[in-house]
């Protein structure tokens, strides 16, 4: 399984590789894309299986990608890992199509509940 | 048909929340041991005690702009905001920290206490990019709230402050 990494903050990035793998999804490839058109043109040219975006990053945001993607057809799975994350932010995320939406600060538990039903 | 002036309309606009009304010290603290917990260590707690006056200092924010308009802003020396971004990229700290790492592990940091600050604010707010270098400046002493930590024997301080000058007085 290819999963798509969407962050402005590198050190975040490889906290996300970290927990994905405390949390027992270690045997997957991860692609980094650094802002929201990054990982737009990454799902066009690496096709992930899963997209995994903070919300707030510059050029392009979270929530902009996942609508200009579904704008486009596709339907890759798509969830967000976020510092923002109060009742309204979980349904403008779910809204757009989200599948979930991962708040800043988690730990492995969290990332093992959202993901369980997604990562094979 | 006649109008009655209550004074309502123009007490509403000349009214705005001060940061001490919606938030307290216990909160503030509450997030950022969450955040230190998760981000830099399990092991890792802050001492909620005011430490020596810090040289050097650095600070890191996110603004929030809503119904109550300021910045939460993190300052501590930079040597201190140096071991943060060694501890939270672990096995990938380089031999030489680059300014441009310290920026990105000590602004997210701001950013994960920002926005938890910012979901416990009433009403609805945006949330700028974490940005680090001088604090932005005290606008008004009655809309701040402020919580001084210890981390690894070194002062951290957290301000959630108030980006507008206090109201003129009637």
């Amino acid at each position: 399984m290819k999963i798509l990494i969407a962050d402005d903050s590198r050190v975040m990035r490889q906290i996300v590789i970290r927990t994905l793998r405390q949390a027992g999804f270690d045997d997957h490839e991860i692609v980094e894309a650094e802002d929201g058109a990054d990982a737009l043109a990454k799902v066009g040219s690496e096709e992930p299986d899963l997209v995994l975006s903070d919300w707030n990053m510059p050029n392009m945001t979270g929530i902009e990608c996942l609508q200009a993607l579904r704008s486009s057809g596709s339907t890759v799975p798509f969830g967000f890992v976020t510092s923002e994350g109060s009742p309204e932010m979980r349904e403008r995320a779910a809204n757009a199509g989200a599948l979930f939406l991962i708040a800043k600060p988690f730990n492995e538990d969290t990332f093992a509940d959202a993901l369980s039903g997604v990562i094979a | 048909m006649t109008t009655i002036d209550t004074g309502e309309r123009r007490r509403g606009a000349d009214t705005r929340p001060v940061i001490t009304e919606l938030i307290d010290e216990a909160t503030v603290e509450a997030i950022a041991q969450e955040a230190w917990i998760s981000l830099v260590g399990e092991d890792e707690v802050l001492v909620p005690l005011p430490g020596e006056p810090v040289a050097d200092p650095l600070s890191s924010w996110v603004d929030v702009v809503g119904p109550w308009t300021g910045s939460v802003v993190l300052t501590t020396g930079r040597r201190t905001a140096e071991e943060l971004t060694r501890a939270l990229l672990r096995e990938h700290s380089p031999e030489v920290l680059e300014d441009e790492d310290v920026a990105d592990a000590f602004g997210e940091i701001a950013n994960v206490v920002g926005g938890n600050v910012k979901a416990a604010l009433p009403g609805s707010s945006g949330l700028s990019l974490p940005d680090v270098g001088d604090a932005p400046a005290l606008r008004n002493p009655e809309d701040v709230c402020r919580v001084d930590l210890l981390w690894r024997g070194e002062t951290v301080s957290i301000s959630v402050q108030g980006a507008l000058p206090p109201l003129p007085a009637h």
